[in-house]
């Protein structure tokens, strides 16, 4: 991780989790004295010059946090222009990460909780029915994680719009089963107001229709691979990274 | 808390020219039945083998002095991917170069590396893994195969079972009790046994295809000498279970039913149907993250890093996968299931087999409990 970025994480960490849900309008200045929301606009520009994998990092931290402020979608909106195509694209990303942020904090509410919720005599992270579906949760939880990282790669070599397609509907996916998953371990206690889960799977279920639901990119990407060909599928996708 | 930390991978320079020199050789002498490209690591072809050998594309990041080409891991992991990728005949020497060289540069004494990296480099020796047993499947501590110390001698008595490839294979490594009552993870050693030893033998289990691909294997009084014990007494379930990461983290565990894939998106050049362009894109956007995945993977343990739960992460991510594509394709597309057109012929091939890919090399519910232990439970 370059230094830059670290420091950014360092510093939007504390705060967003600082802020969290209950943001308002008068903690803008405190994203603002950062420099948080013109993160992708150029140095030249008087912004904080980002790249996309810094991007990702403060998406990432905000969906986490479930940040209750749309820093990200203006972030978005001071890089590209509302209504644009490559608006559209980079909002997909931005949810992706957002997604794969909050999968994140909503496995690790529930490793905390069935570790520590008793039933039967003992924790329910024993129950090895438990302990499978969590797991299956931190692969979702990861398969978006790496979407994520692998748009923000291809976003910074230049055109991405296989990435993005593949990226927001794999993360689509992922925030469906692991807001299931999560919900299922909490059991009713996940299902109240005062218990901060739906913080996260209410922002997920959202998420996943934004700026391109499933059925939106399987058929931009799937347009796409057959108007290719299947000759060209395999080299295409090594060589779009090579 | 992030499950599976990425950071970019750094392709080697060389990818592009390694890529086009697998492609021409697959191409050039790679299977042409497509119902034997899916699943294409058990396929054997021992002269598709030795001809990767010659191209200087087996033992490739093993040393040169004993047959091996100094390349990078990823360098490897760019050969391999296309060779899966493209169905390559590589199941003769698929283990050889996965984990039994690799362990046997790690842990073999001179002798054991001298008489079998060399071959194996060439595509001409091949290897067989001796783990399971009839009653120690996924609870591989419980292996009851027994080694006695006699002189200079250890023998060996007992079976192993399901070993794929024994009966093409030149030696098998071998997890085996060499302490007399010990328990468990305890007293167990690896040993390389030659299959033509006196006493070894191979009885075919034929699979539900009808092929003949995994085998049991009976240990009679087997004399080895003293060096065919492998790395250190005792330490052979630490051995195994380092063997094991090498066995589970590449691409293999999600490319099988690649050419399915294909074939589907060949299909659908031609039909335009909705619901095919659904899946292809769906299949499309699995292939590219588990692309991501394994190579990340690969990546880490190149840098020398043990990314022990990652790799589980994307086995079982990539059998899921592998194992949905052909039950996907035929929910989508109607088919005679026993008819000769490809797309058919290629999913009714992949439907019998799917049920394995998620059993070899460790099943779905060991690895979702190694992935649970990762996370903090149990
Ligand atoms: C095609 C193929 C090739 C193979 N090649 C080789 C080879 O070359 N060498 C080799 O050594 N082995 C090989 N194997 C064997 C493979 O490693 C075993 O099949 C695997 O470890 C499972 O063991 P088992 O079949 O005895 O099933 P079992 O262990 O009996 O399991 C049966 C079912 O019970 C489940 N189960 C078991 N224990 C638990 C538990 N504690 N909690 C929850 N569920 C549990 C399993 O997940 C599985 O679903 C091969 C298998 C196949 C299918």
């Amino acid at each position: 991780m370059s230094d830059t970025r670290r420091m950014l994480a360092e510093m939007a960490d504390p705060l967003f989790a600082e802020l969290g849900p209950a943001a308002t309008d008068s903690d803008w200045s405190r994203l603002d004295e950062l420099g948080l929301p013109l993160l992708l606009v150029s140095e030249a520009g008087d912004g904080f010059g980002g790249d996309h994998v810094d991007a990702l990092t403060v998406f990432r931290l905000a969906g986490y946090h479930a940040l209750g402020l749309p820093l990200v979608d203006r972030i978005v909106a001071s890089r590209e222009e509302e209504g644009t195509e490559a608006h559209f694209h980079l909002g997909a990303f931005a949810r992706a990460a957002q997604i794969a942020g909050a999968l994140d904090a909503a496995l690790a509410m529930s490793v905390a909780y069935v570790n520590e919720r008793q039933q039967f005599g003992r924790p329910l992270g024993k129950f090895q029915v438990v302990q499978q579906e969590l797991a299956t949760f931190a692969c979702e939880a990861a398969a978006a994680n790496c979407a994520a990282m692998g748009v923000a790669e291809a976003l910074d070599r230049g055109d991405a719009a296989f990435e993005i397609a593949a990226a927001k509907l794999r993360a689509n996916r992922a925030a469906s089963e692991g807001a299931r998953i999560a919900h299922q371990v909490h059991g009713a206690i996940g299902f109240t107001q005062e218990y901060p889960l739906h913080d996260l799977t209410g922002r997920l279920r959202h998420w996943r229709s934004e700026f391109g639901g499933d059925a939106y990119w399987s058929k931009a990407l799937g347009d796409s691979v057959i108007a290719r060909g299947a000759d060209a599928f395999w080299p295409d996708l090594t060589a779009r990274a090579d | 808390m992030q499950t599976f930390v990425t950071e970019a991978v750094d392709w080697p320079e060389s990818a592009p020219e390694l890529r086009a020199t697998v492609r021409a050789l697959v191409a050039e002498h790679g299977e042409r039945d497509p119902v034997r490209r899916a699943n294409c690591w058990t396929k054997a072809d021992p002269d598709f083998s030795r001809r990767l050998g010659e191209a200087g594309l087996l033992g490739m990041t093993w040393p040169k002095e004993y047959g091996g080409h100094e390349r990078s891991q990823l360098e490897r992991y760019v050969v391999i991917e296309e060779l899966l990728a493209a169905g390559a005949p590589v199941g003769a020497h698929w283990i050889a170069d996965r984990q039994s060289g690799p362990l046997l540069l790690r842990l073999g004494n001179d002798e054991l590396k001298e008489r079998w990296v060399p071959g194996m480099a060439r595509g001409e020796v091949f290897a067989c893994i001796g783990l399971s047993e009839p009653n120690s499947g996924s609870d591989l501590a419980s292996v009851r195969t027994s080694a006695r110390r006699d002189g200079d001698e250890w023998i060996i008595n007992g079976q192993k079972v399901w070993t794929t490839g024994a009966h093409w294979s030149h030696f098998m490594i071998a997890l085996i009790r060499s302490e007399a009552g010990s328990e468990r993870q305890q007293g167990l050693s690896q040993f390389v046994i030659p299959m033509d030893a006196p006493g070894v033998s191979v009885k075919p289990i034929i699979d539900l295809t009808g092929a003949h691909e995994f085998n049991e294997v009976f240990f009679e009084d087997v004399r080895l000498p003293a060096s065919t014990l492998l790395g250190e007494e005792g330490q052979g379930w630490r051995q195994a279970t380092a063997e094991l990461s090498l066995e589970r983290s590449g691409p293999e565990r999600y490319l099988s039913s690649m050419v399915l894939f294909l074939e589907l998106v060949r299909h659908a050049e031609k039909h335009a149907d909705p619901a095919t362009w659904d899946l292809v894109g769906r299949l499309a956007s699995d292939a590219w993250t588990l692309r991501l995945m394994s190579a990340s993977v690969a990546a880490k343990l190149a840098r020398g890093e043990d990314p022990a739960l990652e790799a589980t992460m994307v086995k079982d991510l990539g059998n899921a996968y592998e194992q949905a594509i052909p039950e996907l394709v035929q929910g989508a597309i109607e088919m005679d299931l026993s008819g000769d057109e490809v797309l058919a012929s290629v999913t009714a091939y992949l439907l019998q087999v799917a049920p394995s890919f998620s059993l070899r090399g460790g099943t779905r519910e060991i690895l979702k409990g190694i992935i649970a232990r990762g996370l903090g439970l149990r």
